[in-house]
């Protein structure tokens, strides 16, 4: 397996976690302080332009010349491992990193518009971020700290009934780079495992996208919806309580759509969303509001947190601080 | 189609595999029409889309696959690429062919619900969601949403998270970049109808 990195880190900012659900950022950085690793994230960077690229608008050489810009900051703090909270993030830029290092011509003609727009020192220089070894999805991070997860874990998730829903474009697209299977993607499994719940494994329709299609969720609704329905009836048959994602888009597409699915098909779902830093942080005793962000989620966590009990080991710490309760 | 006899029915292929976005090794010409990626393509699940149909059209020089309304149905989740037996990729296939049909000037209705993305971009760098789908949004979603969305500062204040909004420089930066790389021009164009 590729090595995978703990430090000179940096933390890629998604469009989607900070204006939909930030509580992902702010559970990873907690996850991630935990675990011991060394991370930085960059006010200077922007966005990946995904939505944007996967709608069509942005072209690819577009798309690559703002890549290789975010590949210079990351070059400029001294920290190339560049760690993803997207899926669609993880895909845009190992492409963008692919394409800068293997079509010569087009890495010149991104260098040009660098020296024409006086940013000379942006240039990029062939090699110096490489897709595999440099790109990462936070999973692949935390894939590598499952003993320091297991060490950190204060409330049991045992109890509940838990599927996982891995993002296309984090297990399809760069596919000789996913950890923990393809066809039968498995990584997040693993890391509820780590915090000693176990999933119900596979499920019908587990490897089927989310539905949201980038252009269909907005202008091809009904098509976008009965992709998600598809998913929602298999996980209604196996009676799953949470569904743990790994992407923001994902995310939008089940929590923010479920209960408008559940009017439309007169069909009546209740799985919560959760990314799998936000159930690793809420596991590891973070407060539900300031750090994993459940008051952002249209599909109410609350009744998860509030059934969530100690581990006998942890039991006169929860005594002594009830899980969020200045907040409930 | 309209035979060209005196073309080469690679053309098209051949265009596709030089495309930018054209991964290294695209199977694209050793496609065997076993018909995978139509079997677990959600799009041709629930539409009349057909990744098979598509390439096959594509092999045979058959330049109209490149007007039809069905491959606006793909869902760009790349099923299909992750199974292909030969290393093609229908996905990425089909992302070359809408490019193919905005360069021609025949895609800009499909494009212009989309364009505040890239207005976005140009004024503050940003990704997210375009304002035009929030009222849709809001009636799909409710009210806790907009409520949220209304919030969105001071909830990422409580979480101890900054503003997601760039420096103006980091925005100046990318600003001249995307008017340099010719995206400016592109959005115009298609915003008034023309051939980018």
């Amino acid at each position: 397996m590729k090595q995978i990195p703990d430090k000179n880190i940096t933390l890629f900012k998604s469009c989607l976690v900070s204006t939909e659900y930030p509580g992902i950022e702010s559970s990873t950085k907690y996850v991630f302080d935990k675990t011991g690793i060394d991370y930085l994230v960059d006010e200077r960077q922007t966005c990946c332009t995904g939505l944007g690229h996967y709608s069509d608008v942005f072209d690819q050489f577009s798309t690559t010349i703002i890549g290789a810009r975010n590949f210079y900051l990351a070059s400029d703090n001294n920290r190339k491992n560049m760690v993803m909270l997207c899926a669609t993030c993880y895909a845009i830029n190992k492409k963008v990193a692919n394409i800068l290092n293997k079509k010569d011509e087009t890495r010149e003609e991104v260098n040009e518009i660098f020296d024409k727009s006086d940013l000379s020192n942006m240039k990029y220089e062939k090699g110096s971020i490489d897709s595999t070894e440099n790109i990462f999805h936070v999973v692949d991070i935390l894939f590598n700290k499952k003993k320091e997860i297991a060490k950190n874990i204060k409330y049991d998730f045992s109890n509940f009934k838990i599927a996982t829903h891995h993002g296309c474009h984090y297990c399809k697209v760069h596919y000789n780079d996913t950890i923990g299977g393809i066809r039968d993607p498995n990584i997040i499994d693993e890391l509820v495992n780590a915090c000693g719940a176990s999933t119900i494994g596979w499920y019908d329709f587990k490897r089927t996208t989310c539905g949201a299609g980038f252009r269909q969720r907005f202008v091809n609704k009904d098509l976008s919806m009965d992709v998600t329905y598809d998913k929602l009836k298999a996980l209604k048959n196996d009676d799953v309580e949470i569904l743990v994602h790994l992407c923001p888009n994902c995310h939008v597409q089940f929590d923010r759509y479920q209960n408008y699915i559940s009017n439309d098909k007169n069909d009546e779902f209740k799985t919560i969303h959760l990314n799998i830093a936000q159930f690793i942080a809420l596991a590891m005793g973070a407060d539900p509001y300031k750090v994993v962000g459940i008051q952002t989620h249209t599909v109410p966590v609350e009744d998860i947190v509030n059934k969530l009990e100690t581990l006998p080991e942890y039991k006169e710490i929860n005594e002594e601080n009830k899980i969020g309760e200045e907040n409930v | 189609m309209d035979l060209k006899l005196n073309e080469d029915p690679l053309n098209l292929a051949n265009t596709i595999l030089k495309d930018i976005k054209s991964s290294e090794n695209l199977g694209l010409l050793r496609c065997v029409q076993c018909g995978m990626c139509t079997s677990s393509c959600p799009g041709a699940m629930h539409s009349n889309f057909n990744p098979r149909d598509m390439i096959e059209k594509i092999l045979e020089g058959d330049e109209t696959v490149i007007e039809e309304e069905d491959i606006w149905n793909c869902f760009y989740c790349y099923t299909c690429h992750s199974i292909c037996p030969v290393g093609n990729s229908a996905c990425e296939v089909n992302q070359i062919l809408r490019q193919f049909a905005i360069s021609k000037g025949t895609a800009n209705k499909k494009i212009q619900p989309f364009l505040e993305f890239g207005d976005i971009f140009l004024s503050m760098a940003l990704g997210g969601i375009p304002s035009i789908f929030f009222p849709e949004m809001r009636e799909d979603i409710g009210e806790d949403w907009w409520e949220f969305k209304m919030n969105l500062d001071n909830v990422r204040n409580k979480l101890d998270l900054g503003s997601y909004i760039p420096p103006q420089e980091s925005i100046d930066e990318v600003n001249k970049l995307l008017i340099n790389s010719g995206f400016e021009e592109r959005i115009e164009a298609i915003r008034n109808n023309k051939k980018p």
